[in-house]
C-alpha cells in the first residue's frame, strides 16, 4: 500500500505540472501613459494697442502659470506645453500690478495633442482676445500655411504664395484657413489698396506656417511663423533595428521534459514493484 | 533473489530523480519570461556631458540650428556619435549599418529646432547588444543630451516610452508635425520572430527639449 501512495503522489505531481503548463507567460512592457498635454502660445496683434503683460492661468487658480512682460505689437511667444484642461488668458497694461483688473481676458480649453494661439486682435478701441486653433498635420511631402491679417492701415489684404492664393480680401483682425502648399522657397505677395509687400519665405515639407501681415514702420510687413514641423516624407511602417542576438528564445518544446518524466515514472515503477516483490519473497522465507 | 534488491532500489531512486529533474526542467522553461532581458553588464551610468545649454531659438524668425553630431543618455550608458540616415528606395527609414551607432533621419527636424526630430539605433546585432539595447529602461523625466556641430548641447527630458507593433506603427504620431522641439528615439523591441529575423515591435521614446 505504501508504494501505491507514492505512485498516487507522482500522478498528482504530473497533473500539477500539466496544469502549470497551461499558464501563459505574460509579456508586459514598461510604458508610461501618453501625456495628456497640449500647446498654447500668446500673441499681441493689435496695431495701436501699447505693450501689454500677458498672463496664463490654470482655470480657477489665481496664481499665473506663465507671465509674459512687455509684449509689444507683432510679438508671438513660443508654444508652451501644458496639461490639457481649461485655462484663462488675461492682458494688463505693461507694468500693471498682477492683482489689478485685467484689460481683457478670455478662457481657452486645451485638448490633448492640440495647439492654440491666443492673440489680442483688433483696434485698441475694440480689442479682443481671439482663440485660434492651430493645425498640426500636413499631407506627406506638402506644407501648410494660413494668414493672420493684423494690419490696421490696410484694412483688407490679399495674400499669395508663388501662384497660389492664400487669402483673398482678408479683413483686418481675421484669419484665413490653412491651405496645403508646395514646399520650398517662394515669394509671398501681399496686395492692398494702398500698399503692396513682397517677402521670400521657406516652407519645408512637413511644416505648418502662419504668415502674419503687420503694419511695419514703412508699410506692410510679413512675419513667417513656423507653427509646427515634422518629417516631410514620413518613413513607411516600422523600423528594422534589431537582429535578434539578445532576443530571449521561447520556452521550447515541453516534449523532452515530459518524456523524461514518463521514463522516470516507468523506472521508479519498475524498481518499486521489484522491491515490493523482493520484500514479499523475503517475508515468505 | 536478495541480490536484486539494490538494483531495484537504485532503479526506484534514479526514476524519482529523473521525475524530479524533468518536472523542474519543465517548470523552469515554462516560467521564463521573454520580456525580461538581462541587464547589460559593465555599463555604468555616464556623467552628463558638459557644454553650453542653449535656450530654444523660438522667435518670429527661428534661427537655423546646427546638425546633431552625438547623443548621450547617461542613465543607460549610451554615448554615440550620430550618422545621417535617409529613406530606402521602398520608402522605409534607413538604419545604421553598425549596430553600435545611432543615426539622425535627415528628413526630420534637427534636434532643438521646432518639430519632431528622429534618431534611430539598433537594440542588438546577431550576437550582442546594440547602442539602444537598454532604451526601454528609460522613463518619464530621464535626461537625453544631443550635441550639435557648433558645440552646443541640447537637453531633452523623456515624456513617455511606448511600444508599438510594427504592423500598427503610428506614423502620424511619431513623424507628424509638433509645435515644440521634440525628440523621438526609435529601436526594436517586443518578441523576436526567429522565422523572419525581425522583432515584431518598435520602442519609441518621446522626449521634449527643456527650456
Amino acid at each position: 500500500m505504501k508504494f501505491r501512495s507514492v505512485f498516487r503522489k507522482l500522478l498528482m505531481l504530473l497533473a500539477a505540472s500539466a496544469l502549470l503548463l497551461g499558464i501563459p507567460t505574460a509579456t508586459a512592457y514598461a510604458s508610461s501613459a501618453t501625456t495628456g498635454a497640449g500647446w498654447i502660445r500668446l500673441a499681441h496683434l493689435s496695431p495701436n494697442t501699447p505693450a501689454v503683460d500677458v498672463y496664463l492661468y490654470s482655470f480657477g487658480n489665481s496664481n499665473a502659470m506663465i507671465v509674459l512682460h512687455h509684449v509689444a505689437y507683432g510679438t508671438v511667444s513660443p508654444y508652451e506645453s501644458v496639461q490639457a484642461g481649461d485655462y484663462s488668458v488675461a492682458m494688463r497694461a505693461a507694468g500693471a500690478s498682477a492683482a489689478s483688473q485685467p484689460v481683457l481676458s478670455t478662457s481657452v480649453t486645451i485638448a490633448t495633442g492640440h495647439a492654440y494661439t491666443v492673440a489680442g486682435m483688433g483696434p485698441e478701441s475694440g480689442l479682443r482676445l481671439q482663440v485660434l486653433q492651430d493645425d498640426l498635420t500636413t499631407p506627406p511631402g506638402q506644407a501648410e500655411a494660413r494668414v493672420i491679417q493684423a494690419s490696421l492701415k490696410q484694412q483688407v489684404v490679399s495674400v499669395s504664395l508663388a501662384s497660389a492664393t492664400l487669402a483673398n480680401g482678408l479683413k483686418f483682425a481675421t484669419v484665413s484657413k490653412y491651405q496645403v502648399v508646395s514646399p520650398g522657397t517662394a515669394t509671398v505677395t501681399v496686395k492692398a489698396v494702398g500698399a503692396n509687400a513682397n517677402s521670400s519665405v521657406t516652407l519645408a515639407a512637413g511644416t505648418v506656417h502662419t504668415l502674419v501681415v503687420l503694419d511695419g514702420a514703412t508699410g506692410l510687413e510679413v512675419v513667417n511663423l513656423e507653427d509646427a514641423s515634422g518629417s516631410g516624407h514620413p518613413p513607411a511602417g516600422g523600423v528594422s533595428t534589431g537582429l535578434g542576438g539578445t532576443a530571449p528564445h521561447g520556452p521550447g518544446s515541453p516534449v523532452p521534459w515530459l518524456v523524461a518524466i514518463g521514463a522516470g515514472c516507468m523506472l521508479a515503477l519498475t524498481g518499486g514493484m521489484r522491491l515490493r516483490r523482493n520484500r514479499q519473497l523475503t517475508a515468505r522465507i | 533473489m536478495t541480490t536484486r534488491r539494490p538494483a531495484a532500489a537504485l532503479a526506484l531512486a534514479v526514476g524519482l530523480v529523473v521525475i524530479a529533474g524533468g518536472t523542474a526542467g519543465l517548470l523552469l522553461t515554462r516560467h521564463s519570461t521573454p520580456a525580461m532581458r538581462p541587464a547589460a553588464a559593465g555599463v555604468a551610468a555616464l556623467p552628463a556631458p558638459t557644454g553650453p545649454i542653449v535656450a530654444p531659438p523660438q522667435s518670429a524668425a527661428p534661427k537655423p540650428v546646427a546638425s546633431p553630431v552625438s547623443l548621450t543618455i547617461p542613465l543607460i550608458g549610451v554615448r554615440t556619435h550620430l550618422i545621417t540616415l535617409g529613406l530606402t528606395t521602398s520608402g522605409e527609414l534607413q538604419v545604421p549599418s553598425s549596430t553600435s551607432v545611432a543615426g539622425w533621419y535627415t528628413g526630420s527636424p534637427r534636434p532643438g529646432a521646432i518639430g519632431s526630430s528622429i534618431i534611430v539605433g539598433h537594440i542588438d546585432s546577431r550576437s550582442r547588444p546594440g547602442v539602444f539595447y537598454r532604451l526601454s529602461e528609460l522613463a518619464a523625466g530621464d535626461k537625453i543630451y544631443v550635441k550639435r556641430a557648433d558645440g552646443t548641447l541640447i537637453e531633452f527630458r523623456v515624456a513617455s516610452v511606448q511600444t508599438y507593433l510594427k504592423d500598427h506603427f503610428p506614423t502620424e504620431k511619431v513623424y507628424g508635425p509638433v509645435p515644440d522641439a521634440e525628440l523621438r528615439l526609435i529601436t526594436c523591441g517586443g518578441a523576436f520572430d526567429f522565422a523572419t529575423g525581425h522583432y515584431l515591435s518598435n520602442i519609441v521614446v518621446y522626449a521634449t527639449e527643456m527650456s
